[in-house]
């Protein structure tokens, strides 16, 4: 990667240190060691810092190359330089993201709002590193779709992230859908939810096709607080994509439901990297975590790392992880009544993907997302 | 016909002639291959067939895929049918059933048209009207997933069926309507191969022969008489005559 000058009190600033004692992510780094990083950051790409413009008025948030270009009224865009981050998360790309980016890109929401974000890198061979903050307002619901139009970027880095404060008694659905046309761009998220007391986080993240990419959380729950954090991947061809996700239970009667999913074709790698984390202070939790891969593909892998890490003796918990094939009774039975195999093979992986595509509802999200995983499994 | 299942080789020179129109029902200890040749005739993965054909309207079924057996109208009503989370009974149903129309250059049924045929079926078995939202088998009753088996037979109308142990674990209710499914489907060209181990079924869907498989072989072919030695007697009966 292009070095980067930084002066002394850029150095002593916390978000440096941390980054320097995490050091920059190798092959052996804990939640990195599956993706192939090395390689990765160790490319030469063209690096500038994103000059802000005034956005244009526009239905989205729509945040091209780095720079926000359009938002719709009901958001109101400003940049924050001062911007705190979570000096305690565990990914060093983390900090290096928001060290990259000269400001954060802040987003306050009006409450019921449902806001789409779209992130545009229409430039070959560089790397983009940028985050945005979304706070919502206490008691309000707040609906963000996240979508990505990468097509253009080939060898390109786009290096990330959100930072949300979802405040108390306040629900973020956030859904994240991905839908990877090339092979060589590369997407790395690294993220952060903080939920306080009562609120809720609905985190629903849809990635399909070849590639590149990683998503790295960290979701930090109080009193009360509850996450239901779904992931649907179809990795195909010779991807490499999926998420690390580190839920943390902090208070008393803090809930979790965490599941994912993944279809793996072709030569394609899945993640999952779950950690469910309960405190000594988190009495009463109750945390679910599930994690189901189906090699499609012969050369297929998926490496799946479920866990729990509890320290009270009072809560509900429980946790599994299965990989496999489509069962060949299952595939028989249809086929028996005179559905083709590959139909009877299309079947049972709609619905065995359909079971958290459907937690959408019906509409406009439903039926893209239902339409890129049809398209995406075809390819 | 030999066929084995693994190592083990289970019907040991079966010889059978299955008679257009008829009802032909084969009883047999536990083990003597009754569920291995129905899973020879539908192509079941499990069962190798080692040794000799089995012709249906002229062609080899052994040279065709299990989908290709059942688009010329061979089925199978499972003793066991599995459960398909996520598939939707109706979404199978109406594929199966358009597969087979294409097959044989038919116009498809569309979803409205298959929609009212499906709720006719169901009516008439005397199941829940959210048979048709369900998930295929998923959660099914004993008695639920022999109905559903029916309705598919009465929906898909095939030409040689073969029901596996139909009459196991259905109360009296459930049997009475699983038979009048059965009979509904009589139509003097179709025929029957039913497997059990009952006779009380019988009392509802009238045999024209029966068959006695033991250790993987038919040892002895009758009418419905043989069913009452057989209750009377047991399969001593038949051993005695060898």
């Amino acid at each position: 990667m292009q070095a980067v000058t930084l002066s002394l009190a850029d150095a002593r600033h916390p978000l440096y240190e941390r980054l320097s004692e995490l050091g920059i992510p190798g092959n052996k780094t804990e939640q990195y060691k599956n993706f192939a990083i090395k390689p990765l950051l160790a490319k030469e790409y063209a690096f500038k810092e994103a000059k802000q413009v005034e956005p244009k008025e526009g239905s989205r948030v729509v945040i091209e190359n780095g720079v926000v270009v359009e938002s719709p009224k009901n958001v109101k865009i400003s940049f924050e330089e001062d911007f705190k981050a979570d000096e305690e998360h565990y990914d060093a790309l983390y900090f290096m993201s928001h060290v990259l980016s000269k400001s954060v890109i802040r987003l306050e929401i009006d409450a019921d709002a449902v806001v789409e974000i779209e992130h545009r890198i229409s430039e070959k061979e560089r790397l983009f590193a940028y985050r945005l903050c979304v706070t919502t307002p206490p008691n309000g619901r707040v609906e963000i779709m996240e979508t990505f139009d990468i097509k253009e970027s080939q060898n390109a880095l786009l290096l990330y992230g959100v930072d949300a404060e979802v405040a108390r008694d306040a629900t973020l659905r956030w859904v994240r859908h991905e839908n990877a046309e090339i092979d060589n761009a590369v997407v790395i998220g690294s993220h952060r939810y903080n939920v306080a007391k009562q609120g809720a986080i609905e985190l629903k993240t849809f990635d399909f096709g070849s590639g590149l990419a990683l998503h790295l959380y960290k979701i930090d729950l109080d009193n009360y607080a509850w996450t239901d954090a779904q992931h649907l991947l179809l990795a195909t061809k010779e991807a490499r994509r999926g998420n690390v996700v580190h839920i943390n239970h902090n208070q008393p009667y803090a809930k979790s439901v965490h599941e994912a999913r993944a279809i793996l074709k072709d030569k394609a790698t899945g993640i999952f990297d779950g950690k469910i984390m309960v405190g000594h202070e988190a009495k009463y939790s109750n945390a679910k975590q599930n994690s189901k891969a189906i090699l499609l593909g012969e050369h297929a892998h998926m490496y799946a790392k479920p866990q729990l890490e509890i320290y009270t003796d009072e809560l509900e918990a429980s946790h599994g992880s299965t990989i496999g094939q489509l069962e060949e009774e299952t595939l028989f039975y249809l086929r028996s009544r005179g559905v083709a195999l590959d139909d009877a093979k299309k079947m049972l992986v709609l619905a065995f993907a359909n079971t958290l595509i459907e937690t959408l509802g019906e509409g406009e999200a439903f039926d893209k997302i239902h339409a890129d995983f049809e398209a995406a499994y075809y390819v | 016909m030999h066929a084995k299942i693994g190592d083990k080789e289970i019907l040991k020179g079966l010889d059978l002639e299955l008679q257009k129109g008829k009802i032909h029902v084969i009883m047999g200890t536990n083990g003597a291959g009754k569920s291995t040749l129905s899973k020879a005739i539908v192509g079941h993965y499990d069962v190798e067939v080692t040794q000799g054909e089995i012709i249906y309207k002229g062609k080899n079924l052994l040279e065709m895929e299990p989908e290709e057996r059942a688009l010329e109208g061979v089925f199978l009503s499972f003793q066991n049918p599995v459960e398909i989370p996520g598939v939707n009974n109706a979404y199978f149903l109406r594929n199966a059933l358009n597969a087979k129309e294409k097959h044989h250059g038919q116009k498809e049924t569309n979803a409205a048209e298959f929609l009212k045929l499906m709720r006719k079926h169901i009516e008439q078995l005397g199941m829940k009207p959210d048979m048709i939202s369900r998930a295929l088998n998923d959660g099914f009753s004993g008695g639920e997933k022999k109905r559903n088996e029916i309705l598919q037979m009465e929906i898909l109308q095939p030409e040689v069926i073969i029901l596996d142990e139909i009459d196991s674990g259905l109360d009296i209710d459930a049997l009475k309507s699983v038979s009048e499914g059965i009979n509904r489907m009589k139509n003097g060209e179709r025929t029957f191969l039913v497997i059990t181990h009952y006779s009380r079924i019988l009392d509802y869907i009238h045999p024209d022969y029966v068959h006695i498989l033991q250790d993987g072989k038919i040892v002895k072919t009758g009418g419905p008489e043989l069913v009452k030695i057989l209750e009377a007697e047991g399969y001593q009966a038949v051993q005695k005559d060898l």
